[in-house]
């Protein structure tokens, strides 16, 4: 994989692994030794972090512990110097011009390697990076999705728990109707009683407001007739001589009630008007008018008196 | 003649409005206003009717036995309580009804099983550091390449890319 490469590259040829570039996302195992790693497993294991140590970009760290035991810390310097003098002195190895260009051409590629080697070790890094956050930006979009249709679900779960409702409107609407139509069956059974007993007061009420007016007329028409010509001459002569005796005092009263209300006032001391000061004007007023009553209507006030007397003995 | 006890459920209008779908709104609302007027008319109407004055009918009316006949007659009067024939119309509707919601519920909990083992299916691939090409294509099927109908690269139409 580009991926395993790339790792191998920055390891193996930037030699200060110290120094390297910096670790990969995700977690990996750095106890897997290279090249150990059993071919069989899988998942594949995962990458190791760094690959194996190298001592000056060529030769592996096992060859010197190799040769530790036997000869030291010096020991494979001591060997790498005593081979390459053996090839140079024996001419196994002859310096040519290519000898000069390989070393410049070997010089260049180490100081760029080294130069430039951290900053395209992570460059791709990065890369790798934007590839493994994008697919891991897929697989939490799919979750969120999977997980948000559950959540639907479950709503839709809740809802089908509220259906009652619609049926408890439904019943209670129905059990108001009847109880509607059930109050108002006995409310107008009430008021239909209620108006046929009224409609027999009533009845009654008029059928004596009747027979008392028919007694009245009855009773009048009788008085009428019973009064005799001469009766009745005799009745108006008083009636004139009374009238007279009221007209003086009804002229007197208007008189005074003149002065009282301010029209005229009178200079004459023997005028009964100042007689009578203390009188309150009301008494004077009402006496006044049942007098012109008197006067004017004999014959009324027969009935009046004759009407009352009726109502006061038949109630 | 008097009136019995109204065995009304309470009813939460805020539920009532979420169950109901977009395109049966008019009906529902109708429902509703019509409950509100029934309710409205109910409060109106007193539970018993007024008591007539038996005693003042005695004391005007003249004719001795009529107020006595009334009165007997009037306490004698039950209306009936109107009978209830479409309650039990309402119950078979929700019988069915909840029956319908049970298959709701059953295919409903099927498909969250379903999303849930998909779910987990998701969860437990391998991370993506510890992926090769083959192990993507086994966990997202639709990330393999078609080599048999495009041989050569990039095996997708070129549009793809």
């Amino acid at each position: 994989m580009l991926s395993r490469l790339a790792l191998h590259a920055a390891g193996a040829l930037a030699p200060a692994l110290k120094n390297a570039a910096p670790l990969a996302p995700g977690v990996l195992q750095a106890s897997r030794i290279f090249h150990t790693a059993s071919p069989h497993l899988a998942p594949l294991p995962p990458l190791p972090e760094h690959g194996g140590k190298i001592r000056h970009g060529l030769i592996p760290e096992e060859f010197f512990g190799f040769m530790y035991p036997k000869t030291g810390v010096t020991g494979p310097y001591v060997l790498g110097t005593g081979l390459i003098l053996y090839l140079l002195s024996k001419e196994i190895y002859v310096i040519t011009a290519d000898t000069v260009a390989a070393m410049t051409t070997l010089g260049l590629f180490i100081y760029v390697v080294k130069k430039y080697g951290p900053s395209i070790a992570s460059f791709a890094d990065k890369l790798r990076e934007d590839q493994l956050g994008q697919a891991e930006g897929l697989k939490q979009a799919s979750l969120k999705g999977i997980s948000d249709a559950i959540e639907l679900e479950k709503k839709q779960q809740a809802l089908v728990a509220k259906r009652h409702y619609l049926f408890d409107v439904q019943r209670n609407n129905i059990a108001m109707t009847l109880e509607v139509f059930y109050r108002e069956r006995l409310h107008k059974v009430y008021t239909e009683v209620k108006n046929r007993l009224d409609y027999h007061i009533a009845k009654q009420n008029m059928m004596r407001r009747k027979e008392q007016e028919h007694m009245i007329s009855w009773v009048e028409n009788h008085v009428m007739k019973s009064i005799s010509a001469q009766e009745e001459k005799e009745t108006i002569t008083k009636c004139i001589a009374d009238l007279k005796v009221l007209a003086k005092k009804a002229q007197a009263q208007s008189h005074f009630l003149g002065v009282e209300r301010g029209h005229f006032l009178s200079l004459d001391p023997t005028c009964p008007c100042w007689r009578d000061t203390r009188l309150s004007q009301r008494t004077r007023v009402k006496r006044e008018s049942t007098s012109i009553m008197f006067i004017r209507f004999p014959v009324g006030a027969l009935q009046l008196i004759l009407k009352l007397c009726l109502l006061f003995t038949l109630s | 003649m008097a009136g019995r006890k109204l065995a009304l459920k309470a009813i939460d209008w805020a539920a009532f409005g979420e169950i109901i779908p977009k395109n049966q709104k008019a009906i529902a609302n109708a429902l509703k206003s019509h409950n509100e007027y029934l309710t409205n008319r109910l409060t109106a109407l007193p539970e018993k009717p007024q008591v007539i004055n038996w005693a003042y009918y005695k004391q005007n009316i003249a004719k001795p036995g009529l107020v006595d006949e009334f009165e007997k007659k009037y306490n004698e009067l039950k209306i009936p309580v109107p009978e209830d024939k479409y309650t039990a119309l309402v119950d078979a509707e929700e019988q069915e009804d909840a029956k319908f919601g049970a298959e709701l519920v059953k295919a409903s909990n099927a498909r969250i099983a379903e999303l849930q083992k998909d779910m987990d299916k998701i969860k437990n691939i391998i991370p993506f550091e510890q992926m090769t090409v083959e192990d993507l294509n086994q966990a997202f099927p639709h990330t393999r390449l078609d080599k048999k109908n495009y041989p050569y690269w990039p095996h997708q139409p070129i549009e793809n890319l």
